[in-house]
């Protein structure tokens, strides 16, 4: 406790962030610190577990120090500690959780496990102060894409996911199929805005009807497809066009099938979260589908949307009111469903 | 005052032991295999309750750094530098093949050998290993281990050529230890008997063949004593080992179309 707030330490390593922050009464961010390993990792066309482990290890202590100093606080202030267990690299998450154990052994206070993409949902009550369950959030970063029902803090029920690629998925192999490279999507997201996305028609894959589940392997079969084509026929192919064309068919899917859901519930609100959340036409897309049915959208700011400790340690300390704990036997678990 | 809280968790089975100022060691460990994670807290506060030791009465936190499982070294360490961290005392960072080493010194001693070589297994015919001499001019219990060919990597048939060629020629026995064994045991008798120095060969008894925190808590204490600490940050492991995609970058082959895709 400082200043009658109570202090939440966040740690997140499921991926190529180390990321630590302190948190003020879940809401409040006093530090954020994102130690990103993308330029490591760029030189080998995607994240290399083994080095990213490595690199958290020799990351991990002094971005506790700098979150606790940037925050003006002292270990004896933290009230509660709270890591990512799960879904991630496995390597990579158990240096956050040795870490977090570590911490609250040493000091003394409760140690929360959070489940990533629940601190993706709550990196929204971070930046929107006054939200509160109920809501529909729309959950897309690198390895996941869902639909989630959140009826309360700390409650939530997915109700659509993807059934092979994730949406960041299919956008980073896209990119490397077209040589925009990694990370694929700021790239793609980029290239597209000076394409058309008219240009190719890329088959929007809606599976069965009432359906929030998503495919989007076949979409890099396409990709790929069009290329080979493309390229027998001896024509110049415009990058900036396919990456549009490509990005505007997950899009589609993706806006449509979330307000849908949020219509279906009864939900009058929208929380987006997750890296691909940044996506500037899944923004103005689901914007724009969601109003005209009265639906509001909300969503982090982009360095929210990105891993982050501030999340987890949100997560964590609403996990913590509804009487949630995690004992010193908590393990890493690489394949945590949601 | 010294109490040191000693983790290794390089091998199979992950202990963690506490060293006091008396010399006394109390252990505890982990009764499933590669259960590093789970249990590494859990067997530090046990071993500290069997001292009679609070956390905050700790002086130096230690970890065995390798070699060994990746994974395991990396639970050990970051465990090692966070509790450092956060009770404020220092580090000492241990080999696994050193403590390896120290703990079939006794052994070493019954059986009069004079080489003792810790071998890890790093599979396909790869080990981490490393010779150090056995001296016991104080007695057995105030021997010490004295470095002949440095840790590293060796391919098993290059590190018997070194002992045979070298050490083996001196008369004395050479004492093999560690998980090398179980891979190897066949490679290192043969290589033994075509040397003709077959009776020169011993193997550790598979209680002492394994890394324990006891043998890396001695070592600890030790180091300790002679002021030999790193602060938090600066306990890193020694994996012996650059990672597959370090090495194939700079052998050059990393796949064409990766380092295409990475170049732009």
């Amino acid at each position: 406790m400082k200043d009658g707030k109570f202090l939440t330490l966040g740690i997140e390593t499921s991926c190529d962030e180390t990321a630590v922050s302190v948190v003020a009464d879940g809401r409040g961010i006093l530090s954020n610190i994102i130690s990103t390993q993308i330029g490591i990792h760029t030189q080998f066309g995607g994240v290399v577990p083994e080095i990213a482990s490595r690199r958290h290890l020799e990351k991990i202590n002094d971005c506790v120090d700098r979150a606790l100093e940037e925050a003006g606080v002292c270990t004896d202030d933290i009230d509660l500690v709270g890591v990512t267990y799960g879904p991630g690299l496995v390597g990579a998450l158990l240096i956050g959780v040795a870490a977090a154990k570590s911490i609250a052994y040493a000091c003394d206070i409760p140690l929360i496990g959070v489940n990533h993409m629940h601190g993706h949902i709550a990196a929204n009550y971070l930046e929107h102060h006054d939200l509160e369950p109920p809501f529909m959030s729309l959950v897309v970063s690198g390895g996941h894409t869902n639909i989630v029902n959140v009826p309360e803090y700390n409650r939530c029920e997915k109700i659509g996911g993807t059934r092979d690629d994730a949406a960041g998925e299919a956008f980073d192999k896209v990119a490397r199929v077209i040589g925009l490279g990694y990370p694929g999507g700021p790239k793609v997201d980029k290239a597209a805005r000076e394409g058309n996305r008219d240009a190719i028609a890329f088959k929007r894959v809606w599976l069965e009807p009432g359906s929030y589940d998503f495919s989007f392997s076949g979409l890099k079969t396409q990709a790929l497809n069009y290329l080979n084509t493309e390229r027998q026929a001896g024509r110049e192919i415009n990058v900036n066009d396919v990456a549009a064309s490509f990005q505007e068919a997950v899009v589609e899917v993706i806006a449509e099938k979330a307000v849908c859901a949020a219509e279906e519930f009864g939900q009058k609100r929208i929380v987006m979260a997750g890296g691909v959340a940044s996506n500037s036409r899944l923004r103005e897309l689901i914007s724009e589908k969601a109003s005209a049915r009265g639906i509001e959208v909300l969503r982090p700011s982009p360095v929210l949307c990105t891993d982050n400790g501030a999340m987890i340690a949100s997560a964590a300390y609403y996990a913590y009111q509804a009487g949630e704990r995690s004992g010193y036997d908590l393990d890493a678990v690489p394949a945590l469903e949601f | 005052m010294i109490n040191i809280l000693a983790l290794e968790t390089t091998g199979k089975y992950g202990s963690a032991a506490v060293i006091t100022e008396d010399g006394r060691v109390f252990c505890a460990s982990s009764e499933t295999e590669m259960n590093h994670l789970r249990d590494i807290i859990t067997i530090s506060d046990e071993a500290l309750k069997e001292a009679r030791i609070d956390k905050r009465e700790l002086t130096h936190i230690a970890a065995s750094r390798g070699p060994g499982s990746f994974t395991g070294i990396r639970i050990g360490v970051t465990t090692a530098r966070t509790l450092g961290q956060m009770l404020g005392i220092p580090c000492i960072g241990v080999s696994s093949l050193e403590s390896l080493a120290n703990q079939a010194l006794e052994r070493a001693s019954r059986e009069s050998a004079l080489y003792i070589a810790p071998v890890i297994n790093a599979r396909r015919h790869q080990t981490y290993a490393g010779v150090w001499k056995a001296c016991f001019t104080y007695g057995p219990d105030e021997g010490t281990v004295i470095p002949v060919f440095g840790e590293k990597q060796y391919m098993i048939e290059d590190l018997l050529e070194l002992i045979i060629s070298d050490a083996a020629p001196c008369g004395g026995k050479v004492l093999f230890t560690g998980d090398g064994i179980d891979a190897y045991q066949d490679i290192i008798t043969e290589a033994f008997v075509s040397g003709g120095v077959s009776d020169q060969l011993v193997f550790a008894d598979e209680e002492i063949r394994y890394q324990n925190a006891v043998s890396a808590a001695r070592i600890a204490f030790r180091n300790a004593a002679a002021g030999q600490t790193v602060s938090y940050n600066d306990l890193l492991p020694e994996y012996m080992r650059l990672s597959e995609a370090e090495q194939r970058l700079r052998e050059g082959t990393l796949s064409d179309k990766i380092r295409k895709a990475g170049q732009i």
